[in-house]
């Protein structure tokens, strides 16, 4: 093997040697362990478990969700009552047990999902209180008060995994299972799909990634996962009550997670395992590891935000070398070459409402291949809410919306960023946290539907083809001349290149139509130069454009046509030159604004 | 008490009615705790039940060492509260006064543990409660009894209430807390020393649920971790009255402290939390903009 083919081998035998270390080190202690010492070590994997599960909704959904404790108290009863009750094995409770919390969280997912941080943090509490309330006042079903005792171990087509070592082993290979599961479903594009709906959900909406769906497969994993920690819970202390729901294991939960780690796996057992033991090591303080728990918790959210995990791998790539990444080569793609025939874009009574205000009061207009048509109108004259309708960020409030003779009106903005409109913001919506090329990366993954969960479980957001959605990215970066910004951070690009970058992410979906909104604020003229000779090649290439502006001279020049916008309605339409020329326009809006020629 | 021992069905229900107003008129103040850092900080305050509680023990080791009625140690009570409030603040708010809101929430949680446990620590588990305002007294009005440790109860929280309104509305300290809450960055443009406002901020809905702790914890008792329920019904009460809206928290307080000391009456008091909680989760799936709606829809 040449040296260079060892290198990737070493490296990963590197980035793996703390995990078998630490696995070692686990076996050794266990195998010495006392039985209380070998309990306490099994209801840490569970703890593992249901943290693992946390970091899908909480970490890498970024949702405050406080029905973890709840989910996790749901397969704790399911397993109580099937194993304790009805003497079923765990082949047949442990599944149902993730089963039943992942049903409660499909049917409240709908009208929960969407809310907004605050109210979704309340409707999950809510959901926390009903549930324990049922928990103690469930009668002879759910044992009351009392709880349920009497729960069998894990028994095995009627093998009982004996107490102790055993149970310690069985536990500890489900948390193995499911954090070779977590690790597979988030290390990919997929992982980065969530970075960007943390760091921007506008963002994840243009590149075509629906919100809701990804928000929907995190808060059922979490929950499934909650329910099988629940359910270990259950086998390893025999015992169930209304306190493996109290609204304490959410916020152990929660205190564990936000110490670790929110979105690394290694977070999940550094802040499973020292909130489990740290109580155990403070016993001579007894009662005060509560107020150590509040005050490492606080400490954590203050002081590391990216928890213990993300601390050491922030000290760790400060002491290895910085090597520079290596840049990827651009793909060669084809020219687009558009269909020609019907309009590209047709608006029919386009309306919409804010409370008493009419933002357009039925706008129609059309756009045909390699057409720029430029929009402009005084403030509030509704050119942004033009553009949110089209292109599905805001609901319409009458009108349709046809694209290439495809109804488009009812879609969701990341439905219709998949469907061939893209779009560009007043601010750039770029998620700071990601570097320029995965963002297009990202959006080339997008439409080629290699994200989420699904897509990483059959690992189509890895290897090869992310290599190849990498290179296709650098394509467009290099056609917008933003390939030497492709390391930058979102965050830290200046704001001539942000443009490029949001055409190239714009580009990367091969979108008909782009819509951008004032594209030329904040640009040098010699900036705006290059941004129109981009959109007359753009429009050349057969993409038609909708170019929202308030700089005339910029905008005169490069559009083919003028839309006047004023209260909601257009006030003229045609050539820039007829349009600087017609008197309502001059008294509406260019008269006011600006001295023409 | 079960209505058919009462002697009329309305005088009962004229009984439970006062003393719902009397509860609510607590949580009103819990509630208005709330929704004033809610606004000056757009953060939730997950601590304002505990604060609730720490008021009620604050209130009754005060009474321990001063063996004065409960009106003169409120104001004590308000003021330390008021300390604590800045304390809360430096510890859990300044520090992620520039990351996302639910960094907030967590540190308050957390704050909330400290609180609790602390209290554990110092007074132990069992139910402590403040001395009454007046007397122990009752007033007989018919055959509806009004305690007046009630009648203060709905006296305070409504001096309370309007010095609050009276503050805001007709004071320059207010209108700089106003502006503060309404638009940060418009108002430290304009000179108002906004880091200040939010601390005062904080340091006036910590009183606000002090006081509500001393004048709840007199006939509720007060333990370590009452503070859980007290936040989620001040949270239920903001939603219903409209994110954000001070009169709309009041009023959400109220109907609260109605629906909860009604329905509990005839149907036992688990049946309603959880009739609550289920109500809430109606109202935020159907109108999360609350009853009296949120600020319109934002124009894009």
């Amino acid at each position: 093997m040449s040296s260079a083919a060892l290198a990737p081998t070493l490296r990963g035998l590197g980035d793996r040697a703390p995990w078998v270390l630490a696995a070692l080190c686990l076996a050794a202690y266990a195998a010495t362990a006392s039985p209380y010492g070998l309990r306490v070590l099994a209801l840490a994997g569970a703890q593992v478990v249901l943290v693992l599960g946390y970091q899908f909704i909480f970490g890498h959904a970024g949702a405050l969700s406080l029905a973890q404790g709840a989910f996790f108290g749901i397969g704790a009863y399911v397993t109580a009552i099937l194993g304790g009750r009805y003497g079923l094995g765990f082949l047949a409770s442990f599944p149902v047990s993730i089963l039943a919390p992942s049903l409660l969280a499909a049917a409240i997912a709908a009208p929960v999902l969407r809310l907004a941080t605050h109210y979704f943090a309340l409707a999950t509490l809510g959901l926390a209180q009903v549930a324990s309330l049922a928990a103690v006042n469930g009668g002879a079903f759910t044992g009351g008060a009392l709880g349920i005792t009497g729960v069998p171990g894990i028994v095995f087509f009627g093998w009982a995994v004996p107490r102790g070592l055993g149970l310690v082993a069985a536990v500890w290979l489900v948390v193995a299972a499911a954090s070779w599961l977590s690790v597979h479903l988030t290390r990919g594009l997929t992982g980065r799909a969530y970075a960007v709906l943390r760091g921007n959900p506008l963002a994840a909406s243009a590149i075509g990634l629906s919100e809701q769906r990804l928000r929907l497969a995190a808060f059922l994993l979490s929950a499934g996962y909650a329910g099988a920690a629940g359910a270990l819970h259950a086998h390893i202390l025999g015992v169930v009550s209304s306190e493996s729901m109290a609204f304490s294991v959410m916020v152990a939960c929660l205190a564990m997670t936000v110490i670790g780690g929110s979105t690394r796996l290694a977070g999940a057992f550094i802040g499973a395992l020292l909130l489990t033991y740290l109580p155990e090591w403070l016993r001579s303080l007894e009662g005060y590891s509560l107020l150590a728990f509040g005050a490492a918790l606080l400490a954590a959210i203050v002081a590391a935000p990216t928890g213990i995990a993300g601390a050491l791998a922030k000290a760790v790539a400060a002491l290895g070398r910085t090597e520079r990444p290596i840049l990827p080569t651009p793909a060669e793609l084809p020219v687009p070459q558009g269909p020609s025939g019907l309009s590209l874009l047709v608006v029919r009574g386009l309306a919409k409402r804010f409370g008493g205000i009419e933002a357009l009061k039925g706008l129609d207009l059309t756009i045909d291949r390699g057409e720029i048509l430029g929009v402009i109108g005084p403030n509030g004259s509704g050119k942004t809410t033009l553009a949110n309708l089209v292109t599905g960020f805001a609901p319409t409030g009458g009108g349709t919306v046809i694209l290439e003779g495809r109804n488009i009106t009812a879609l969701g903005a990341s439905e219709i960023a998949r469907a061939g409109v893209g779009r560009s913001f007043q601010n750039p919506a770029l998620p700071p946290e990601l570097t320029v090329l995965e963002i297009v990366t990202l959006a080339r993954a997008s439409l080629e539907d290699d994200l989420g969960f699904r897509a990483a479980l059959a690992g189509r957001d890895r290897s090869d083809r992310r290599e190849r959605h990498e290179a296709e990215a650098m394509y467009f970066l290099r056609s917008l001349g933003a390939d030497g910004y492709a390391h930058a951070l979102c965050a830290s690009l200046p704001y001539r290149a942000a443009w490029r970058v949001e055409i190239a992410r714009i580009l990367a979906l091969e979108p008909k139509l782009v819509i951008l909104d004032e594209p030329a604020s904040g640009l040098t003229e010699a900036e705006q130069g290059e941004l129109a000779r981009t959109l007359r090649r753009l429009a050349r290439l057969g993409l038609g454009l909708l170019v929202i502006e308030h700089n005339m001279p910029f905008l005169l020049p490069v559009a083919d046509r003028i839309l006047v916008l004023d209260e909601g309605r257009a006030i003229a339409s045609g050539k820039p030159e007829e349009v600087r020329q017609n008197p309502a326009v001059i008294s509406a809006y260019l008269g006011r604004k600006v001295g023409l020629a | 008490m079960s209505p058919e021992k009462s002697r009329g069905s309305m005088t009962a229900f004229m009984q439970l009615a006062f003393n719902g107003l009397a509860l609510g008129a607590a949580y009103a103040l819990v509630a208005l705790g709330f929704v004033l850092v809610l606004n000056a900080t757009s953060a939730v305050n997950f601590a304002q039940g505990d604060l609730v509680m720490v008021g009620g023990y604050g209130a009754a080791a005060l009474a321990a060492v001063l063996p004065l009625p409960g009106i003169a140690l409120l104001p004590m009570v308000m003021a330390a509260m008021a300390l604590l409030g800045l304390a809360v603040a430096a510890l859990a708010y300044f520090p992620l006064m520039r990351r996302p809101a639910s960094a907030v929430f967590i540190s308050t949680i957390a704050v909330g543990l400290l609180l609790q446990n602390g209290a554990l620590h110092i007074f132990g588990p069992e139910p402590r409660a403040a001395p009454p305002v007046l007397s122990g007294g009752q007033l007989h009005l018919g055959h509806v009894v009004l305690p007046y440790q009630s009648l203060a109860i709905v006296a305070v929280a409504a001096v309370l209430v309007l010095g609050q309104r009276w503050l805001f509305a007709h004071t320059q300290l207010g209108r700089r807390m106003r502006a503060t809450a309404q638009d940060r960055e418009m108002a430290a443009a304009l000179g108002i020393p906004v880091r200040g406002m939010i601390a005062l901020t904080f340091a006036l809905a910590a009183a606000l649920a002090g006081a509500s702790g001393a004048l709840l914890s007199n006939q509720f008792f007060v333990t370590p971790t009452e503070g859980g329920a007290l936040i989620l019904k001040a949270y239920i009460a903001v939603v219903i009255g409209g994110w954000g809206s001070l009169e709309g928290a009041v009023l959400g307080a109220l109907l609260i402290g109605e629906f909860e000391t009604l329905v509990a009456a005839w149907f036992g008091y688990t049946v309603a939390s959880a009739l609550l909680y289920g109500a809430l989760l109606v109202i935020l799936m159907a109108r999360p903009q609350g009853f009296y709606g949120e600020a319109a829809e934002r124009r894009a």
